[in-house]
């Protein structure tokens, strides 16, 4: 799941050229999309003497066809601005982007994953799609992304108290497999039969 | 376009499979039902495979679920319990799902889960469509410099500092398929004239740490208590209340005309009492009805009937016989427009009496007729008044608890009266901080009224969930809040129980906000019931912009009027004016669970699109359709942009026909 954070200021102002417009993807906006911090941006861009010929709200750029027909909606302000600037996540800029490749068009957001592939509530669970799920092995746990250095073949020992040395707030993955293993009254032999070379190639 | 299928499992080869399940006999299988691929199926193909090759190998398959997004833990919770006992007597679970899915299920249960699948990589993450543009979420967004193509997704190394020089005729040498990204960048942004660009604004090192541990951590914790707050589900739109908040209740004049129709309450149509040529007073009884649910009709003015006749109506589909009154301004009030009591002189079964011959509903939207309510059989313990006014853009209720909390109290300590209940508690929305603290300086010690304050979040009004929120307590669907314990009612309803004991006054105006877009003269007015929306439209000065449109109730879920020509009626608690939906078309499901995501009656309104557009209404009722309160929230979020609401009224009329 993607959610995205409004660029600064000077990441953005020395790329503009000539009348700028702004479009804004509000379709994730519900949780995900620093409104507040845009409309905070868009003031102090206006404040730094930017050009702005017009600002469009919509939601879901990242659906092609729709983006299209809007396209048709809004050509006339498209068309007279030089640079658009989108605030949305990578996959709505791409999509714009590819659409008018004649166009300067510049991200105005920068963004991030959460665990979690459907709805919007990110999931406590993160999959990293490695290709040769091992949670058969690992009483659900995952290692990859459970393990803050997704090692496969047991704890690493920086663990204190059963935290992570990454950060405090991180339980460490493998002290978590060994206690649910303990639960469940599971041996180690399938551990021992999982390890093998992780296959990137998948 | 080309559409991409995102399903992110597939199973694992027979071997595996088999190797996984070392030592289970006894399987359960779970699979979910994919999610961001376009809908086609009600069952998908895996689990008969599974099935097959667990047969085949001698074990034994106990029995077999699939639900719709199993990594969303609230819902996948709900079904594994009702499918408990089944489940436990499985050696093993085996479950078909990306690692999201298997590690939530892994968390629920106490008993082996074994993964059957193997979680496909897409290359970078994918938009809410089936779009092949991919992001890698690196937290560095590099698009303005590359033209809009992202170097670290289309790059097979993932670089961000040009071209490796592998590349032949164009082609990545990862594969003959793949075009080289940076050769794409470069064409595009010389395009553009742009490719000197490459050269100033180099970008700079990854930074890795950026989506870091911590950062994650705190942003899941922050996303998933907001979404879970109170009750399930639900959406926070923007508030617009800032025009009108402030804005004291001002009185509007009965205007020449006023068109009462006989239906204003769920229930039986009432019978006119008076035909033309008849003088009427003000507050009057001109309806009534013998029905076992209905409420009787006042007039709002002292004139002359001029007509009794079928007219539009602004909720209901049909015209409604309507009595049309001329008003003689003199504002004579009926002879039985009397005080019945107080608080502490009227009796227990009078309030009943004298809310029924009232009319009072419910004044929140849905029109209840509110004696029903009291006069059932089932125990009350909480009464329950409903401050929350959810709908972006109203503070009717707002005002009057502003204005007038002594009215409120009162009326609820009526109600708790007429119920023989002791606890009543008014729940106040924390966007309405004035109303909260007006209210709280005037309840009587003693008097069993509690006040409290619950966070914002749509549809909190809606009387399910609030419950759910203040008592923790769940009505069974198809149920009603009585059903456990609770009467619920809407702050403006309390107003008229106290007007009509107090005064004896029945429910013949209220409070109405009238704002939006192009309103001149926004504010909150108390209005006869009755009163055209023409005229209203004309007293405060409303012009309807292009792509926009006036409804009444709230700004999600309100009735668009086109015709103007309707009366207020007793459940309007706003006139406003919205932009219109986008003029965008319906596109196929794509399942990409935001709906279920947000429906607080925890129904799949994906999966009730798709039976409704296969007129399968079986399954829309096995599913839950008659549970929908058109809250509207699915249709704000969906992405294929259906216009569910419409589509389940329809659902509920057809399944509703089909039981007669």
């Amino acid at each position: 799941m993607l959610i995205t954070r409004v660029k600064k200021k000077d990441a953005i102002l020395s790329l503009c050229k000539g009348k700028t417009l702004l479009i804004a993807c509000f379709g994730c906006k519900e949780v995900h999309f620093e409104e507040k911090e845009y409309q905070a941006l868009k003031e102090d861009l206006k404040t730094s003497n930017l050009n702005i010929s017009g600002e469009i709200q919509l939601d879901y750029l990242c659906n092609d066809d729709y983006t299209n027909k809007r396209f048709e909606l809004h050509k006339k302000e498209i068309d007279e601005a030089e640079t658009i600037i989108i605030f949305s996540c990578g996959v709505g800029v791409q999509t714009f982007a590819g659409l008018i490749p004649g166009k300067t068009v510049l991200s105005g957001c920068d963004t991030y994953v959460l665990p979690g592939f459907s709805g919007f509530t990110p999931s406590s669970h993160d999959c990293e799609q490695c290709g040769e799920c091992m949670l058969g092995f690992t009483v659900g746990i995952c290692p990859v992304t459970a393990c803050s250095k997704g090692l496969l073949n047991g704890q690493c020992g920086g663990a204190k108290k059963g935290k992570c040395e990454v950060s405090k707030n991180k339980d460490c993955g493998w002290e978590r497999i060994y206690n649910r293993m303990t639960v469940l009254k599971k041996d180690d032999l399938t551990l021992k039969k999982m390890i093998r070379v992780r296959n990137y190639n998948k | 376009m080309q559409k991409i299928d995102y399903t992110k499992y597939k199973l694992k080869t027979k071997i595996e499979i088999l190797e996984m399940l070392t030592g289970h006999k006894r399987v359960y299988i779970l699979s979910c039902n994919k999610c961001f691929n376009e809908f086609t199926l009600d069952v998908e193909p895996e689990t008969a495979e599974l099935n097959k090759t667990l047969n085949e190998a001698g074990k034994t398959t106990i029995g077999f679920m699939a639900l719709d997004f199993l990594c969303n833990k609230y819902l996948t919770e709900k079904a594994l319990n009702n499918a408990k006992k089944d489940i436990e007597e499985a050696d093993a679970v085996a479950v078909i799902s990306c690692g999201v899915g298997v590690q939530t299920i892994a968390e629920l249960l106490n008993i082996p889960v074994i993964t059957m699948c193997d979680t496909v990589n897409q290359g970078g993450y994918h938009g809410i469509s089936l779009n092949p543009e991919k992001c890698g979420a690196c937290g560095e967004c590099y698009l303005s410099v590359t033209g809009g193509i992202c170097p670290v997704v289309d790059c097979s190394k993932g670089l961000i500092n040009g071209a490796c020089g592998g590349a032949k005729n164009g082609k990545c040498e990862v594969s003959k398929e793949k075009e080289c990204a940076w050769e794409n960048i470069f064409r595009r942004l010389a395009g553009q004239n742009r490719q000197n660009i490459l050269i100033e604004q180099q970008p700079k090192l990854r930074n890795y740490n950026l989506n870091s541990v911590d950062f994650v951590e705190t942003y899941v914790k922050s996303v998933q208590a907001k979404r879970n707050e109170g009750f399930y589900g639900g959406i926070y739109p923007e508030e617009r209340k800032e025009f009108t908040s402030k804005m004291a209740v001002e009185k509007i004049a009965a205007p020449d005309l006023v068109y009462i129709p006989l239906q204003q309450h769920a229930g039986a149509v009432c019978e006119p009492l008076v035909k033309k040529g008849d003088k009427v007073k003000a507050g009057q009884k001109i309806g009534d009805s013998k029905a076992l649910v209905s409420a009787f009709i006042h007039s709002s003015v002292s004139g002359e009937v001029i007509s009794v006749e079928s007219k539009k109506h602004p909720l209901l589909p049909f015209p409604v016989p309507t009595i049309i009154i001329k008003n003689d301004k003199k504002d004579e009030k009926d002879t039985s427009i009397l005080p019945k009591g107080t608080i502490d002189t009227i009796k227990k079964e009078d309030i009943l009496t004298v809310v029924k011959e009232a009319g009072i509903v419910g004044m929140g939207g849905a029109q209840f007729p509110t004696h029903i309510k009291l006069n059932s059989s089932k125990p009350v313990d909480t009464v329950l008044l409903n401050g929350c006014e959810c709908e972006p853009l109203l503070n009717a209720d707002q005002r009057l608890m502003v204005e007038q909390p002594e009215k409120i109290i009162t009326g609820l300590r009526l109600l708790m009266k007429a119920t023989g209940t002791t606890k009543g508690i008014i729940a106040v929305e924390d966007n309405k901080p004035e109303a909260f603290e007006t209210l709280k300086k005037y309840i009587p010690e003693g008097s069993g009224v509690e006040l409290l304050q619950v966070k914002t979040k749509y549809p909190e009004g809606a009387e399910r969930m609030l419950i759910k929120r203040v008592l923790n307590r769940e009505v069974p669907r198809g149920g009603l809040p009585l059903d456990v314990g609770v009467l619920v009612n809407n702050i403006g309803t309390a107003a008229a129980v106290y007007d009509a004991v107090y005064s004896g006054l029945p429910l013949i105006k209220r409070v109405i906000t009238v704002a939006g877009t192009g309103v001149s003269k926004p504010g909150n007015y108390e209005i006869p019931i009755g009163m055209l929306i023409s005229d209203i439209v004309k007293i405060c000065g409303i012009q309807i912009p292009v792509n926009f449109e006036l409804k009444m109730g709230g700004a999600i879920m309100g009735f668009p009027q086109d015709d103007l020509e309707v009366p207020v009626i007793k459940g309007t608690n706003g006139i406003i004016v919205v932009m219109k939906k986008d003029d965008l078309n319906e596109e196929p499901c794509i399942k990409c669970g935001r709906c279920v995501n947000v429906c607080p009656m925890e129904l799949k309104p994906h999966k009730l699109v798709h039976y409704a557009k296969a007129e399968n209404w079986d399954k829309s009722e096995k599913d839950g359709v008659l549970n929908c309160i058109e809250c509207g929230c699915c249709e704000d979020i969906c992405s294929s942009k259906s216009r569910m609401v419409e589509i389940f009224r329809k659902s509920k009329k057809m399944v509703r026909e089909r039981k007669k």
